[in-house]
């Protein structure tokens, strides 16, 4: 009798955890966030409830908190964009356009004053004074302050771009306030807004949990077009829209839910099946299987920012100093414009990216920077093979591997051209096939290179836990970043500048070091448009000539929708809720 | 028995301590790191990591932040400035033996400990880890407990039918059916249930899809059996047949050793009938190995499955745990693991037991 009951005993404990779990389940869901201050409207009762209007968006991730600044997964941008304003944001074209502000402060309306003396400048914000948090309070000045302090403070704080170059925020009044910059810094007007940052409310955030863990980071006050109403761990959020947004009619889409669906597969099943309305990053893949489905739309980018490229090691591998131990292959321009002229970069956008990545061989290749007269490279691997000759490359065995004879990289005779390519793991097939395409060109020029595809983490980890990149333990690579927004001056600097190829300091992971380089970049730190243009085409120049980095295609970014959700603009510079205010339904 | 619990559950805990030394170890020293990434396009300096490691508790050695993960650091105090020791090969030693790396320079800490029931927060979120596990832990045990209940009743008569109509049609199509499902990846049987269910078949009625694609009900209905059985159906049924396919082989190949003894023939030649002698006699000595594969199938239930969680959207642990394996989320991937080797242990424990319970030739003390 015992033995019996203790097999059906087994059984019972299990469907009664089972429902138990089932029952707690159902209270698993994340306490509903009150909306404080929704003032009540004295409206005329409806006789019939109007249908409230609602849209799905399917995302791959929960989002780690609401401050976009912290993780920088995306995942959180996308919601906070729903529910927090910074003072400027960006267009789908990179022009900055004031959120909070009541306009973008600039030299000729007295915005911005520099004082050229000292290479300082002072940037007046003049904030909108009929935006209020959901509880009914007023966004001022004082948040303002309030986040900049949180950001800085040594504890707690959490390094943002540009803050450097800040020296204080200075309330002139509840609605105006003065950053101070101890340099000239162009980027100033997403400095506390873009992609990244929001303001934060000084009277709900607890100052002392940080700037990175406070906990209105997971239950935000919003001063956007959508109120956070409930958080599902891992399942999904719901949004309201926010009642009180200042622009008057907007949003017009009642409610949102962002679902979390990790498997992409079933979040474009679900998009053509009507189940989603917005499929967040859409790979180049399923934006070529969904061109021709009803009810299905892909919007793109008009101005790409991520930039596949290829980033060459000049130190020795294992080595972070190009002049006392250069590259045995790299350290040769020659070689380096070999492998250029090899890489079939139209075949490659054509084929594995579908047609939707487009070439590019400059840094400026975007507006308003797109005007220096840098040749596209043309793919002759007849032309790459005689330079590598000349370069004192010679297969001499016949066993298809080049090897040095004469070559002048200090490479030692007989030395085979052999290589390691590593690239990241998480972008998925599209760049294995790229990888293995280029790697294949090489093998026919006589160049064997040998894959290799890690975690981004141990990819671009800092010195001290083995970063490949920051350690210099790599004989090329390749991988995308670009830049958000029309600025390229701080992303300029954290790859070719000499200061940025010390390890951990900045991303100049091969090393490069040029001083004329250094000085135009420093150069370029300034407010004046002409003479940006004309700093960067003779750094365009210089680096075409020098082949740093090899850059070859831009990536897409795309966002599919259903076709009954009208407004949606995918934004290389943001992530693509930044306009969700004007969003309709059809 | 008695005692020989209690001596286990003794055992145990030098086991759990060295374990999660191991596991500490292993988290922590592994490549990459959770500040990777960190700052826009990466351009943190040392500096600024300096701050962030400080802020997450990386900023002592390994060893250090063991103590500190066990104990908590609660009980710190400052100190004042601490000379550090020059560097060099021995350091990392030479800094887990001295006690004063053990102290606080500036400020007292707040870490609990594991102890005494703080798993820490997670760099993720930098909220307590423990309130994640929870609602993870509830979605996970919900799902994974009705699939073992599900394994439970079509494998044990399946596997019992297998056995005593041995090489029948009905042997052969299960034997037949039993290696496909054992071969078939779990992750493309998944696929193709959705393509089936959520992409080609629909309600006739409505015209929707016959069962959803994923999740564990649907957002913002009014509660509704139907539904949540409807989003079980798919999960449960991918995470059902590598189970069934296992168990029904090993019930069946264990229902063969028993009914072919003495015992069995003696029943049946008593007169008793062919379902009484099985399901009665052999059933009841067949299934005592099988229980206790059942009892080690337990943390499962803790630890969810990563690929049903993933394709039907599950938010369960097998997802959380991966989530935090990405991100080198240390003090999450630690406290999962170590709840994890807890349960394991438990399990094994509870195995011994309910054998020793069912075989009465089984002893302990």
């Amino acid at each position: 009798m015992y033995k019996k009951i203790t097999w059906f005993t087994i059984v019972a404990i299990l469907v009664l955890i089972g429902l138990l779990s089932y029952g707690c389940t159902k209270g698993t869901v994340a306490p509903t966030v009150e909306q404080p201050g929704t003032a009540p409207t004295e409206v005329a009762a409806p006789t019939t409830v109007p249908e409230k209007s609602q849209i799905t968006i399917v995302i791959a991730e929960d989002p780690p908190t609401f401050n976009g600044a912290v993780n920088q997964s995306g995942f959180d941008i996308l919601v906070m964009e729903l529910t927090l304003l910074g003072l400027a944001d960006l267009d789908e074209e990179g022009n900055a356009y004031p959120e909070l502000a009541a306009e973008l402060p600039t030299v000729e309306n007295g915005g911005v004053v520099i004082d050229e003396e000292n290479g300082t400048m002072d940037v007046t914000w003049k904030m909108k004074q009929d935006i209020k948090w959901e509880d009914g309070t007023p966004v001022t000045a004082n948040d303002l302050v309030f986040t900049y302090e949180a950001v800085v403070d040594e504890e707690t704080g959490y390094w943002i771009p540009g803050i450097d170059y800040v020296d204080g925020v200075e309330k002139i009044d509840d609605y105006t306030a003065v950053v101070h910059y101890n340099a000239i810094y162009p980027g100033y007007l997403t400095q506390f807004g873009g992609y990244l940052m929001v303001i934060w409310p000084a009277h709900y955030c607890d100052a002392e949990q940080g700037f990175a863990s406070w906990d209105c980071g997971l239950k935000p006050l919003s001063n956007g077009p959508y109120v956070l109403k409930e958080w599902v761990q891992n399942d999904h959020l719901t949004f309201v829209r926010n009642p009180n947004y200042y622009e008057q009619g907007k949003p017009t889409i009642d409610e949102i839910l962002v679902k979390i669906i990790p498997d992409g597969a079933v979040r474009k099943q679900m998009l053509i099946n009507g189940d989603a309305d917005l499929d967040m990053w859409t790979s180049e893949n399923i934006v070529a299987e969904l061109k021709d489905v009803p009810n299905v739309e892909v919007s793109l980018s008009p101005v790409d920012r991520w930039v596949m490229r290829i980033f060459f090691n000049l130190a020795a591998k294992g080595t972070t100093d190009p002049v006392a131990k250069p590259h045995p292959i790299n350290s040769d321009l020659r070689v380096r414009q070999a492998i250029q002229m090899a890489i079939d970069t139209k075949t490659i956008a054509e084929t594995f990216w579908f047609g939707y990545a487009k070439q590019v061989w400059t840094e400026f290749f975007r507006p308003p920077y797109n005007l220096c007269d840098v040749p596209q490279p043309v793919y002759d691997p007849e032309a790459a093979k005689a330079l590598l000759e000349e370069a004192g490359w010679i297969d001499q065995d016949g066993d298809g591997v080049r090897e040095c004879h004469g070559c002048t990289t200090g490479a030692e005779d007989g030395y085979k051209m052999e290589m390691e390519f590593i690239t990241y793991s998480e972008y998925g097939e599209t760049l294995d096939l790229t990888q293995e395409y280029i790697a294949e060109k090489l093998g026919e020029i006589g160049i064997k290179l040998t894959i290799t595809r890690v975690e981004g983490t141990v990819l671009w980890e800092s010195t001290e836990n083995g970063g490949i990149e920051q350690s210099g333990n790599f004989d090329f690579d390749i991988w995308d970043d670009g830049y958000s927004g029309s600025d390229p001056t701080d992303f300029l600097w954290g790859y070719y500048t000499s200061a940025a190829a010390v390890p951990d300091y900045g991303l100049n992971y091969g090393r490069y070091l040029n001083p004329e380089i250094d000085d135009l970049i420093n150069q370029a730190y300034t407010l004046d448009e002409d003479l940006r243009k004309d700093l960067f085409c003779q750094m365009a120049t210089i680096l075409n000539r020098d082949l740093p980095e090899l850059l070859l295609f831009t990536t897409v970014d795309a966002n599919a929708h259903s076709s009954r959700l009208q407004g949606v603009q995918s934004n290389a510079n943001e992530i693509v809720t930044w306009n969700v205010a004007d969003w309709t339904l059809k | 028995m008695g005692h020989y619990v209690v001596r286990r559950l003794l055992q145990a805990i030098p086991l759990m301590f060295i374990i999660s030394i191991f596991l500490y170890g292993l988290v922590n020293l592994a490549p990459g790191g959770p500040l990777a990434g960190r700052g826009s396009s990466k351009r943190l300096n040392p500096e600024q990591i300096a701050i962030l490691k400080r802020q997450f508790g990386l900023d002592k050695p390994v060893c250090v932040r063991y103590v500190y993960w066990l104990i908590g650091n609660d009980w710190n105090r400052p100190v004042g400035e601490i000379t550090k020791p020059r560097a060099g090969i021995f350091t990392p030693i030479i800094e887990c033996l001295d006690p004063r790396s053990y102290l606080n320079a500036e400020s007292p800490g707040i870490g609990k400990g594991v102890l005494r029931g703080d798993f820490g927060n997670s760099f993720r979120t930098r909220k307590p880890v423990l309130d994640t596990i929870k609602t993870s832990f509830k979605n996970s045990a919900y799902l994974m407990s009705i699939t073992l209940v599900v394994v439970a009743i079509i494998a044990i008569p399946v596997g019992v039918i297998s056995a005593v109509k041995q090489y029948s049609i009905f042997d052969i199509i299960v034997t037949t059916l039993s290696f496909i499902g054992q071969a078939i990846p779990e992750f493309w049987l998944g696929l193709i249930l959705i393509l089936i269910f959520y992409v080609w078949l629909k309600n006739p009625l409505t015209g929707d899809s016959l069962l959803p694609p994923g999740g564990m009900y649907t957002q913002g209905a009014a509660f509704s059996l139907i539904d949540w059985t409807k989003h079980l159906i798919l999960p449960v049924t991918m995470g059902v047949v590598g189970w069934v396919t296992w168990y029904s082989r090993f019930l069946r190949s264990s229902m063969l050793d028993v009914i072919h003894q003495d015992y069995v023939r003696t029943a049946r030649a008593k007169g008793l009938t062919l379902n009484k002698v099985y399901f009665k006699h052999a059933l009841r000595n067949a299934l005592l190995p099988l229980v206790t594969i059942f009892a080690l199938d337990l943390p499962y239930i803790f630890a969810g499955s990563l690929y049903v969680e993933i394709l039907f959207s599950w938010p369960g642990m097998g997802r959380l745990y991966y989530q935090a394996a990405i991100d080198r989320d240390y003090p999450m991937l630690m406290a999962i693991l170590t709840l994890i080797t807890l349960v394991v242990i438990l399990s094994n424990l509870l195995a011994d037991i309910v054998y020793a319970r069912l075989d009465p030739r089984i002893h302990y003390d």
